[in-house]
């Protein structure tokens, strides 16, 4: 069985600069996978590459074999209506309400009528626990409440494929527990194929069902929590017990 | 210098890539009709008033610096209400009220789409299996298209009216013979002409915009710099296709 996502030989440059090469992942479907890895090293570029909004200077990335970059407009668009994406600054738009937020891409992307997509905005704010923010701007919820909403958001179209890109940044550590368990609990109900983000180890085991280190310019898949625990690398072991001293100090 | 030479033949290139773009997804469906008629009201109903205000202050000196120069050289200004309405009918509608609605509408909207740049709301928007250019641009340049010919045809017809209340009221000449001698000079094709340019400007007005708001860097000052990068670009742009617009038109008479 082929994978969802193959990522092959990517790689990308910034202003002549190479931050990523020679990137290879593979990510079946329903799995988790966690990118770790110290600040500026390229996560979120690679993370944005995987979800298709951001072409990479080399390598491709192939869902269910179909090359996202090459691929015709019309086809990339229903790819990447399979997909969904909750954004490290969360990305809401912010003159719609909490509410109108999770309506926009129904009523953009898809065909039901307003009282279905009333009954859909309900259910997802219920879902992550906002049900009171409903006619709320962004600006005026907390950044948890944000986080939530844009969960919300990116779950809306039902996406096989969910991209979080630190869904825990700036948050303190009882509300990112309980983001993450919202994650977990709703990949699991959903089935769906989770890649996300996070420097924060306690919240990629929880997440993870495999971890890959981003340092370098390169990716070290490390596995599982125990195998990413075990690993041999001293980069990967320093940046997991949060070391000052080793390879990575000079990094960021 | 070769690294300048070489980013302005990109962008340049992103430029004709985005206007390209927004050409081909203004003829093809879906159509989104309740966008662009908000933006109509938004570029022109709601600009009417600042293009009427600035116009009407243009036409007034138009006409008072005309006939002062008129009489200081050839000690006459019968041809003043001639000269100055076929200046107003050539240049001054369409541009002045190209340049307000720059100021206006321009700037706001390349600050705007650079926010949402920085946001990642653009970035969002894709996510979301939309379109950033059909759903922030199209409804904007058609708007646009349409608020600047309109606006051109008020702004016309303001400064002409205003131009003949000086007349008669600073320069003597009765309404009638400030129409008999702007008959002489404009006819209806100068106001068709200037129609068309205030279309042309209009039309370039959300594609720098939009341009720059696409290509905004993060920070307050990215921002701003998009903002300020929009409005030159744009105002330039207005000259030059007002130069080259007018010289077409010239083989029209």
């Amino acid at each position: 069985m082929s994978s969802l996502i193959q990522v092959q030989d990517l790689g990308f440059e910034f202003e002549g600069k190479t931050l990523l090469s020679g990137i290879h992942l593979e990510v079946q479907r329903g799995e988790s996978v966690v990118l770790i890895g110290p600040s500026g090293e390229g996560k979120s570029v690679l993370l944005k590459a995987m979800a298709g909004i951001l072409e990479p200077t080399a390598g491709q990335v192939l869902v269910e074999n179909k090359n996202l970059y090459t691929a015709t407009f019309t086809e990339r668009t229903q790819i990447m209506r399979r997909m969904g994406m909750l954004f490290q600054k969360n990305a809401l738009f912010d003159s719609l309400s909490c509410g109108e937020n999770i309506a926009f891409p129904l009523r953009e992307a898809a065909q039901y009528t307003e009282a279905e997509i009333q009954a859909k905005v309900d259910f997802f704010l219920n879902e992550v626990g906002i049900s009171h923010a409903k006619e709320l701007f962004p600006d005026e919820i907390s950044g948890g409440m944000q986080k939530r909403l844009g969960i919300a958001r990116a779950l809306a179209l039902n996406p096989e494929v969910i991209f979080y890109d630190d869904p825990t940044a700036g948050l303190d550590p009882i509300t990112s527990r309980k983001i993450i368990d919202v994650i977990v609990r709703l990949q699991k109900e959903k089935g769906s194929t989770l890649v996300a983000i996070t420097n924060d180890m306690n919240r990629a085991y929880q997440l993870a069902g495999r971890i890959g280190m981003v340092v370098d310019g390169g990716l070290i898949v490390t596995g599982t929590e125990q195998e990413t625990k075990a690993h041999r690398d001293p980069r990967v072991h320093q940046f997991i017990t949060g070391d000052l001293n080793g390879p990575l100090t000079a990094v960021g | 210098m070769i690294a300048l030479a070489y980013n302005s033949w990109v962008g340049s290139l992103e430029f004709l890539a985005l206007a390209a773009n927004t050409l081909i997804r203004t003829i093809l469906p879906p159509y989104r009709f309740r966008d662009i008629l908000r933006q109509v009201v938004f570029v022109a109903y709601e600009s009417a008033p600042i293009v009427v205000f600035c116009v009407s202050f243009a036409a007034v000196v138009t006409i008072i610096e005309a006939s002062f120069h008129m009489k200081l050289i050839i000690k006459n200004d019968a041809m003043v209400p001639g000269f100055a309405s076929l200046l107003i009918l050539r240049e001054l509608g369409a541009v002045v009220s190209a340049l307000l609605i720059t100021s206006r509408v321009g700037a706001g909207l390349a600050a705007e789409v650079g926010s949402m740049q920085v946001t990642e709301q653009i970035d969002a928007l894709r996510m979301l299996g939309m379109d950033p250019v059909r759903y922030l641009v199209v409804p904007r340049f058609v708007a646009c298209v349409i608020g600047g010919f309109l606006l051109s045809i008020v702004a016309n017809l303001v400064c002409l009216y205003c131009a003949m209340m000086v007349s008669q009221v600073s320069l003597g000449y009765s309404p009638g013979s400030f129409l008999m001698s702007m008959r002489t000079f404009v006819h209806f094709q100068d106001l068709i002409f200037s129609s068309i340019k205030g279309a042309c400007f209009g039309a370039v007005i959300p594609l720098f915009s939009c341009y720059y708001g696409f290509r905004c860097r993060a920070g307050a000052e990215g921002v701003g710099l998009a903002t300020t990068n929009s409005v030159v670009s744009t105002s330039v742009a207005i000259i030059i296709i007002d130069f080259v617009l007018s010289w077409l038109f010239t083989h029209f008479y």
